[in-house]
C-alpha cells in the first residue's frame, strides 16, 4: 500500500469485530514502530504487547479512553534510562514514542487492522498490572483488532489555515 | 472502577471528557442491566443513542453537547410517559 494511501484511510477504530491477529502481522507492526524516528537516535521506546484476554480486560478497567474488544493492546513506553542527562532528548522522548506508535498504526492500516491511541489510562495501574519497572513509563496504548466498520473520515483543519510559508 | 479510574483521569482531562465518562458510564449499566434482564426498550435506545454520538466530542464538541442535550430530552419523554408508581429510569 502507497504510504499517502495509508496516512489519509488510517482512522481511529472504537468499534471491533472478534478475530485474532496472526502473529506475523503483529510483529510487522511492532517492526514498523521499530524504524521511528528518535532525537539522538536514543530508541528510547519500549512495547508491552497484551494479547492474553483477561489481562486486556483488566488493562481496560483501568483505561477509560479504551473502546471497543480490541484483540491486542500495545502498550507504548519510554525507558527514561535511555534519555537521562540527554538535555532535550529527555523531553523529546514522548514524541519518539507517538512517532513509533502513529508508525504502528500505519503498518496495521496497510495489513487491515484497525487501531485506536489510547492516552486516557492510568499509568500506576498499568504500570502495575503489567509489571513495568520504575524507570520505564507508559505513555500510550495502541488497541488493534480487525474493525467492525471503518469510521467515516473527521473533518481536517484547512492547508491554508495551518501551513505559513516563509513567515508566520 | 471505571467511575473511579475517570474520576482520577478527569482531573488532568479536557473538561468535555467528564461529560463523556459519565454518559459512557451510564451505557456500561444500562448494558450490566440488560443482561440481568432489567433494562427496557427505553433505557436500550438511550443506550444506543449514547453509543451512536459518544465518540462525538473528538470530532465535534458541539454536535457532542447537542447529543446531551437529545439525551436529557429523551430522559425526559420516558419520564412523562411513565404510568404512576412505575420506576423511572
Amino acid at each position: 500500500m502507497d504510504v499517502l494511501e495509508a496516512i489519509r484511510g488510517r482512522r481511529s477504530v472504537r468499534r471491533f469485530r472478534e478475530g485474532r491477529l496472526p502473529d506475523e502481522h503483529l510483529r510487522l507492526i511492532l517492526e514498523a514502530a521499530i524504524w521511528a524516528p528518535s532525537a539522538g537516535n536514543a530508541q528510547p521506546w519500549e512495547f508491552v504487547v497484551v494479547r492474553d484476554r483477561s489481562t486486556v480486560e483488566k488493562v481496560k478497567m483501568f483505561s477509560p479512553g479504551l473502546f471497543g474488544d480490541p484483540d491486542t493492546l500495545v502498550v507504548v513506553c519510554v525507558n527514561r534510562r535511555r534519555v537521562r542527562g540527554r538535555g532535550p532528548h529527555e523531553v523529546v522522548a514522548i514524541m519518539d514514542a507517538a512517532m513509533a506508535a502513529q508508525n504502528m498504526m500505519l503498518a496495521a492500516y496497510s495489513l487491515g487492522v484497525g487501531s485506536c491511541l489510547v492516552a486516557s489510562f492510568n499509568k500506576a495501574a498499568v504500570r502495575e498490572l503489567l509489571g513495568i519497572p520504575e524507570h520505564v513509563e507508559p505513555v500510550l496504548i495502541v488497541s488493534l483488532g480487525y474493525p467492525e466498520e471503518w469510521p467515516r473520515p473527521p473533518a481536517r483543519r484547512p492547508l491554508e489555515e495551518v501551513v505559513h510559508y516563509e513567515r508566520y | 472502577m471505571f467511575l473511579v479510574v475517570s474520576a482520577r483521569g478527569c482531573v488532568e482531562e479536557p473538561h468535555l471528557y467528564g461529560p463523556l465518562r459519565l454518559v459512557d458510564a451510564a451505557s456500561r449499566l444500562i448494558e450490566i442491566m440488560k443482561r440481568e434482564g432489567r433494562s427496557s426498550e427505553d433505557l436500550n435506545r438511550v443506550q444506543m443513542m449514547i453509543e451512536e454520538g459518544k465518540h462525538l466530542v473528538m470530532y465535534d464538541e458541539e454536535a457532542f453537547v447537542k447529543l446531551l442535550d437529545r439525551l436529557v430530552a429523551e430522559l425526559v419523554r420516558i419520564v412523562k410517559g411513565a404510568s404512576p408508581g412505575s420506576p423511572i429510569p
